[in-house]
């Protein structure tokens, strides 16, 4: 059990990199471009984190002020879409999001042990009063999307007598919503504040393209291969999964290859055309838009799908379009560009 | 060149050399022989691997030994002495952690030895408004000590006899990784009991009476509950013994004889992986920051003894016996020989001065975690330090955290500097 969300910055981030050595023979200024376009690109992605992030607190402070089953619906809706834009930029695993671990406290995620629950209930039998603060300083298993989807969508909470619109639930979800929505805010902001470091440094070249590397492989091997049971133990499971409670897994994984293709795939596409890898740079757009395929046919819950052979089929085919993405990415042109995949959280086990 | 000393050749080296300390350092036909080569550089690691298991082995028997003790005359000085054997067992066994990562053959076996976190719950009684099991497993409650036949996801299992054999199969029964019957941490549950303390001192209180005979048997079951005691350290030490036998030196069927006849790079390349995979992603990652970061002391490693800070200490110490080719035994000697310290000063003497330096530094901070557990003084162990706001023991964790993911820099640039560029776990699993 590895938690992949979590990165570090290693030393070798900074150290010298193929792309950066090559750029120091023929003048800085080559990668330069690609970097202005990535932070262009994902400050697009957090910005649209910032507002979905919003709009998802604004929606549960007006339901938690007066409450109504149509209320309710709408704020999952608010949840969801907040979420989604999340997953497209999940992949950034360095710059302001390494900030108090600002990716764990959007997604704690997995959580074998159901510490969400074990949280919430610790949190809603407590006596004292559910504030910002309190949120702050609870762990990152209370700060993010699961803790919101836990209140919002468990089946067994919502039969429970704290089930919203209950005081305390409500209370914690409208603390919770307003720190993802700060969140949101204050990275779309530190974003751009990390945008002179970003382009000044050729580095950022190589992480950024290991980010996208080490967010496919989170999504091939941890978020589709786990569940449908390829790996370890070979059970399926869709409490491997991210986000089962919503079932909203497999959108959240289409919105993360949405994602991809939006703010990491246009400044790397140019990169490989500019390195005399067109094609590869072709085929590999191409794979991106076979995975998309599969959407949004495939934005349905996980569990029918691993608990029918027909619905596996569905899995599978998504499974081996990703596959090949992953392959085309991190074997292919991460080894023409030579970019080497150095140690991270997800080594383990 | 072996330099793998056994006490018995102990006594010439250490005339021969200083005389410092209770152990020598290199063999006298080692010290100044031939610059460490890679091939001499694996060798060394699977003497240093053999040594490691032995001692991990010896120390298994000595627990097996006061286990059985305490089934036999359950007494709060038998229990005693075999929770004393059960965390003199953990010194050896931690320090081989660092072998798992690249060896595809220690990784496969070693679930069955040091799986967790577990669902206590699969094996014996616990209490069930403090207990939290993982999702979806059909195993969790099964309570195999509590009863002769179990049902787990709709398969129904004859628990009746209590073999090595019968544990070894209920392992990850129902296809969860939570369902531990085995191994170090089944073993400590039923020793200690669960810790029901939560982020406050304490640890587990399992009576001694859960192992008493007739009217004094606490909590039901305690004919039961000492067969399982006694089947799961049995299996312990066979296992270890297992193990033992691939590390041997001479063997020609084992798997330190495979190490041997592959490229020497490959060999160098499961080091420098096992290292940097333990130290960043396992111990820095899952096992000090996910707890750190989630205030979760349900990811807490030795959660029934408090005994985390020694597993984390321990780990940290594999890791620098890997890089020095220096591991200390159990019965005080030093085993020593060619290292990856010698590789890389052979081209950058400065990286392997600042890795030596960066290593060090993460025992003293692991060091500083050990301290501040066993403190005499308002003591704070691991379950403690991770608690919401205890600033103090998070900037503790914290530190051992920093030291980690500094030191896996440099070993990264160590493997650089040996010419192997992917330290990728698909390279690292394939060979054997």
């Amino acid at each position: 059990m590895t938690r992949l969300a979590l990165t570090f910055l290693l030393a070798s981030s900074v150290a010298v990199s193929p792309l950066a050595a090559a750029t120091a023979n023929n003048a800085d200024s080559q990668t330069i471009e690609y970097r202005k376009q990535w932070h262009s690109d994902v400050l697009t992605g957090y910005q649209n984190l910032a507002t979905q992030g919003q709009a998802l607190s604004s929606q549960a402070a007006s339901y938690c002020q007066a409450p109504s089953p149509e209320g309710l619906e709408q704020t999952k809706q608010a949840w969801l879409e907040a979420f989604l834009a999340w997953q497209q930029v999940r992949f950034v695993d360095f710059g302001p999001v390494e900030q108090g671990n600002r990716a764990w406290q959007f997604q704690f995620w997995p959580d074998p042990k159901n510490l969400v629950a074990r949280k919430a209930s610790y949190l809603l039998k407590d006596e004292a009063p559910i504030t910002p603060e309190k949120v702050s300083e609870s762990g990152v298993a209370v700060q993010g999307f699961p803790m919101a989807e836990y209140l919002l969508y468990d089946q067994a909470f919502a039969n429970g007598e704290e089930a919203l619109p209950a005081g305390r639930s409500c209370k914690l979800l409208l603390a919770v919503t307003r720190h993802i929505a700060d969140n949101g805010q204050s990275l779309a902001n530190d974003w751009q504040g990390f945008q002179s470091n970003y382009l000044g440094s050729d580095q950022y070249t190589d992480t950024t393209i290991r980010s996208a590397m080490a967010g496919l492989e989170i999504l091939e091997e941890r978020r589709l291969a786990t569940p449908m049971g390829l790996r370890g133990n070979g059970k399926r499971s869709v409490y491997s999964a991210d986000a089962w409670r919503s079932e909203a897994s497999l959108a959240a994984m289409g919105a993360s290859v949405q994602g991809l293709k939006q703010s990491f795939l246009p400044a790397f596409s140019k990169l490989l055309t500019d390195r005399k890898q067109p094609d590869l740079a072709e085929q590999i757009a191409q794979q991106f838009d076979e995975v998309l395929a599969n959407f949004p046919e495939l934005d349905r819950p996980m569990a029918p799908l691993l608990a029918d052979d027909n619905g596996y089929k569905l899995l599978q085919s998504l499974y081996i379009d990703i596959t090949q993405l992953t392959s085309l990415v991190n074997d292919r042109a991460a080894v023409e560009l030579g970019v080497v995949r150095g140690f991270n959280s997800s080594d383990g086990d | 060149m072996k330099t793998l000393f056994r006490p018995a050749t102990l006594a010439l080296a250490v005339a021969a050399t200083t005389g410092a300390g209770c152990a020598n350092t290199t063999s006298p036909e080692a010290a100044d022989s031939q610059p460490a080569t890679k091939m001499s550089v694996v060798e060394h690691y699977a003497d240093v691997a053999h040594a490691g298991y032995e001692d991990a082995l010896i120390t298994a028997k000595a627990l097996n030994k006061a286990t059985d003790r305490l089934i036999s005359d359950p007494t709060e000085a038998n229990m005693k002495a075999a929770k004393e054997a059960w965390l003199a067992a953990r010194v050896p066994y931690q320090q081989t952690e660092v072998f798992r990562f690249g060896n595809a053959i220690v990784d496969d076996w070693e679930g069955q030895l040091n799986a967790w976190p577990l669902d206590e719950g699969l094996i014996d009684y616990v209490q069930a408004d403090d207990y939290q099991y993982e999702l979806g497993n059909a195993g969790a409650t099964a309570n195999i000590i509590g009863s002769k036949s179990i049902n787990v996801g709709g398969e129904t299992l004859d628990v009746t006899n209590l073999t090595p054999e019968l544990l070894a199969n209920l392992n990850e029964i129902g296809g969860s990784e939570a369902n531990v019957a085995t191994g170090y941490h089944a073993i400590e549950f039923l020793l200690w009991g669960q810790d029901l303390h939560g982020f406050d001192p304490g640890s587990g209180e399992r009576p001694v009476t859960d192992y008493a005979a007739g009217a004094d048997c606490t909590n039901g079951n305690c004919d039961r509950r000492g067969e399982y005691l006694d089947a799961v350290t049995d299996l312990l030490v066979s296992d270890l013994e297992w193990m033992v036998a691939q590390w041997a030196p001479g063997a020609s069927d084992n798997y330190r004889s495979q190490l041997m006849a592959a490229d020497a790079d490959e060999g160098v390349q499961k080091m420098l992986f096992g290292m940097g995979s333990l130290s960043l992603g396992e111990l820095a990652g899952e096992r000090m920051k996910v707890a750190l970061e989630a205030n979760s002391y349900e990811d807490e490693h030795d959660c029934f003894s408090d005994n985390t800070h020694n597993s984390h200490y321990y780990n940290g110490q594999g890791i620098q016996n890997v890089y020095t080719g220096n591991y200390r035994r159990v019965d005080g000697s030093l085993v020593s020989g060619p290292s990856l310290s010698d590789l890389v000063a052979q081209t950058n003497p400065d990286l392997d001065a600042r890795l030596n330096a960066q290593l060090e530094a993460s025992m003293s901070a692991l060091g500083m975690m050990k301290a501040k557990a066993e403190s005499s003084q308002n003591p704070m162990p691991f379950d403690m330090m991770i608690a919401p706001g205890n600033a103090e023991g998070a900037s503790i964790v914290n530190g051992a955290i920093m030291a980690l993911v500094e030191q896996t820099g440099s070993i990264e640039q160590a493997a650089r500097q040996l010419g192997l560029e992917a330290l990728s776990p698909d390279d690292a699993g394939h060979s054997f």
